[in-house]
């Protein structure tokens, strides 16, 4: 039988530990909640036909801006750039124009992301992105196809870097910030480019994937740039090496997953540079985290799903966006492209990697909010920023409606959101 | 009346946005033979373009062409189970070859014959382009034998055979040297004869065109045992095995006004009653060549593109072919002169399933090399032209009118 031993100082050190406890729950109760003082839609002005933005955001590092691609869906493509500091939106002019094109390269879209090059030049690029592209294909009256293009900020002027593959979009691109160089995913044949700016080199890898293209490529600290395979398995262009590796095995996915999610791979990502981690999320999806590492691919954990409503497969949410907060928690909104958590909802979410639990922040009617795009764009204040839609009734000035976004025609508006503070 | 009506209504707006479907027939599928980094039996990346592909059995025999210093394999898969089966690295058993472009040519006892390109162009004795000779043993492994070389310091271009006199006849790279191989007694003699004079070379240089633009890609074997071929500038030759002599067709290939330099012959089809059909590279023109009258008919180009990649008859005699390369999206396509004349399948879609991928992708075909049809005749295979290539595969008649 064990002795009872009672003594003052385990007393004290009880209370002590009880308190500290209290305190931390105290404390994990007491964030501040979330409210609408931390969300902003920012509206665009100068380009009434612009409907929509797609994965065409991005930040600037050396001057602290956001830029946007804003799109009539046809052959105008307006560059907006936000500056956090003066509360500003400025719409800098047309790629068309402002990339010296003529009117048989017309451009319906920048479906890439904007990326940072090593001097605080952005990079993106162009895409046919409707249906003279797509049906019209290598026909004259067709699609010319997508160019690599750059802005800098300094000189307030583009430069046209050259068409990727003739009559192939770009889907994505991202930028290996040591040496220059620009990778670049073409469609609708999935071939992996790297452009070298200094050389004027452009090297094709070869198609990677099939029936539909993948629109997310992302990079690590090294250079190195990733994208995934027809089987959903990482590649990674192993810069040490010049070539491509494959990872043996395919990133996870809730069973039953439909092969036209597993074909379509990566639809965000968000980087944790201090943790040294890189959250993924799937077409299927998942929220993963991806430890990159300089040679080889890394480990990739599974951390759930990105939400789960009762009666609906897991895998089916559509969540093209991704944002790591300064507090390490990820935020992404569910919905678009007909695939709705809830019908006609859009759900703004928080999702905390160390517990891997969800939590819905907003809901959204889709008249105010009905999809989000853009990756890893945050200012140096800790604001996240996604490119929004709303569908809004028809009418004389508002007629051009995305299929995938239902029968309304949609207005395009940034969003800001900071969990830590008030948006201004 | 009124929903009648309404579904007309609706049928006609679906059509004004739908403005193609794939070919997906839903018998069709895809054969996953590619597929870098696996434990599965797979072509590894950049070593797997099909360029050459015949069927044995059940087996489709694949040959490759590689990347620039990586080497090509022959390879076999199941159409029964739609899968791979088994491969053969081309490195360990010629080292230094780099593609498998002009196969299969059906022997005697089941032997395919094909030619090899070099991985680099040496002109010493013992470099070169081989012929190789492919079995397929009982388990569907294929059988590499090594024939030598034809021509020294030249590769192999084209290849067909004359299973009559059980001779092969070829054209090298990058000269482009008729020659003739005796399987029997491997004696191989050289012809000169459609080798680009001095004056066509200079005209090729004014085009920035090379030997792959302008040299002969596929022969054919006439039922009158002349072999066909095309020849610099814009020529259809006939030579005549017996006489040993070339004669070349008074009338040039048909051209589009101004590419006459374009003009290459890059596949052949036979009809079961000896009608050759002909794809002419430079633009895509699909021909019937009368060997008897030495007479070309120019029945016209399936799409707006170039190139003509391959051309097969399913059992009811209906020609499918590959239209288009890059820098375009090659297109299968049929001819029948009868009924619809041509009629365009665009990029083909099928499920491609295997393990790991039991729930099956769909596999769309943008650059298609090489095509064949199955001994019976009521299959069509498709070899793809990629970084990483997979095999697709459609029943002939699933291709109705």
């Amino acid at each position: 039988m064990t002795e009872k031993f009672y003594s003052p100082h385990l007393y004290v050190h009880r209370f002590l530990w009880i308190t500290l406890l209290w305190m931390a729950v105290f404390n994990a109760g007491a964030q501040t909640a979330v409210t609408e003082k931390n969300i902003r839609f920012i509206e665009y002005h100068g380009f009434p036909d612009g409907n929509s933005a797609w994965d065409d955001i991005g930040y600037n590092p050396v001057d602290n801006t956001v830029y946007v691609g804003i799109t009539d869906h046809r052959d105008k493509v307006a560059l907006y750039i936000y500056h956090p500091a003066e509360n500003s939106v400025k719409l800098k002019g047309f790629v068309s124009d402002l990339g010296k094109l003529r009117p048989f390269q017309w451009q319906a879209k920048i479906h890439s992301k904007f990326v940072a090059g090593p001097r605080g030049e952005m990079y993106f690029g162009t895409d046919g992105g409707e249906s003279r592209e797509e049906y019209l294909m290598d026909h004259p009256k067709g699609y010319a196809g997508g160019f690599i293009m750059k802005w800098d900020p300094a000189e307030n002027r583009m430069t046209n870097l050259g068409m990727g593959m003739q009559y192939e979009s770009i889907k994505d691109i991202d930028v290996d910030m040591t040496t220059g160089n620009v990778y670049a995913i073409s469609y609708p044949q999935v071939h992996f480019l790297i452009y070298n700016p200094h050389l004027n080199l452009l090297k094709d890898y070869g198609r990677l994937g099939s029936g539909h293209v993948p629109r997310m490529m992302f990079t690590d600290k090294w250079g190195n740039c990733y994208y995934v395979d027809w089987r959903q398995r990482l590649v990674k262009y192993e810069k040490s090496q010049d070539r491509l590796i494959f990872d043996s095995n395919s990133l996870p996915a809730f069973e039953g997953t439909p092969g036209e999610h597993i074909i379509t791979g990566i639809t965000a990502f968000a980087k944790d540079e201090k943790k040294g981690v890189i959250y993924l999320v799937t077409y299927g999806a998942k929220v993963l985290a991806f430890y990159p590492q300089q040679n080889g691919i890394g480990r990739v954990e599974d951390l759930g799903g990105v939400i789960d409503v009762p009666g609906k497969e897991k895998w089916n949410y559509y969540v093209p966006n991704l944002n790591v907060g300064n507090n390490g928690k990820l935020y992404y909104i569910i919905g678009g492209h007909g695939i709705y958590a809830k019908k006609d909802q859009s759900l703004f979410v928080e999702f905390d990697p160390a517990s891997k639990v969800p939590k819905v922040l907003f809901e959204y009617p889709s008249t105010v909010f009905v999809e989000a795009t853009g990756c890893d764009t945050k200012d140096k204040d800790g604001n996240m920023y996604f490119a929004g839609k709303r569908n809004v009734p028809r009418s004389a000035e508002k007629r051009g409606n995305l299929a995938e976004l239902g029968d309304q025609p949609t207005v395009p508006f940034l969003v800001k959101f900071n969990p830590d503070k008030t948006v201004y | 009346m009124k929903k009648l009506f309404v579904c007309i209504f609706q049928l006609c707006v679906c059509q004004v946005y739908a403005q193609y479907d794939f070919f997906s027939p839903q018998e069709a599928f895809a054969i996953e033979v590619s597929l870098d980094n696996t434990s599965l039996k797979r072509l590894p990346v950049y070593r797997n373009a099909i360029s050459s592909l015949i069927v044995s059995g059940d087996y489709i025999i694949g040959g490759t062409s590689a990347d620039e210093g990586l080497a090509p394999f022959v390879f076999t898969a199941s159409l029964s189970k739609k899968e791979m089966q088994d491969m053969v690295d081309m490195d360990k058993i010629i080292p230094g070859q780099r593609s498998i472009r002009t196969g299969f040519s059906k022997g005697e006892n089941n032997i395919f014959y094909a030619g090899t390109l070099p991985g680099t162009a040496d002109k010493k004795e013992n470099a070169g382009g081989h012929i190789i000779a492919v079995t397929v043993d009982a388990g569907g492994t294929p059988v590499v034998k090594d024939l030598g070389i034809p021509v020294a310091g030249e590769g192999v271009f084209s290849l067909i055979i004359d299973t009559k006199k059980n001779m092969l006849y070829g054209i090298t790279w990058p000269t482009g040297i008729f020659f003739s191989y005796s399987i029997a007694t491997k004696k191989v003699i050289t012809y000169r004869d459609i080798v680009p004079t001095a004056k066509e070379l200079q005209l090729f240089s004014e085009f920035v065109l090379g030997p792959d633009d302008y040299l002969c890609k596929a022969l054919a074997i006439a039922k009158n045992g002349l072999v066909l071929g095309s020849a610099p500038v814009n020529r259809m030759f006939a030579f005549n095995p017996a006489a040993e002599k070339f004669e070349f067709f008074k009338k040039e290939l048909p051209e589009v006004w101004g590419r006459r330099s374009l003009g290459q012959i890059e596949s052949w089809a036979i009809a079961t009653n000896g009608k050759l059909f002909a794809g002419n590279a430079g633009d895509g023109q699909l021909l019937e060549v009368d060997p008897v009258n030495r007479s070309i008919k120019n029945i016209g180009k399936p799409i707006m593109m170039p190139r003509l990649r391959g051309l097969a008859f399913d059992y009811n005699g209906k020609l499918f072919g590959i239209a288009g390369a890059l820098p375009g999206y090659a297109h299968l396509f049929s001819y029948d002169p009868a009924k619809e004349g041509f009629k365009d399948y665009g990029n083909p879609q099928f499920k491609m399933v295997a393990p790991g991928i039991e729930q099956g992708i769909d596999w769309r075909g943008f650059q298609l090399g090489t095509i064949a049809t199955s001994e019976d005749g009521k299959y069509i295979i498709l070899g793809e032209d990629e970084a990483l290539s997979q095999l697709m595969v459609f029943p002939a008649d699933a291709a109705k009118d």
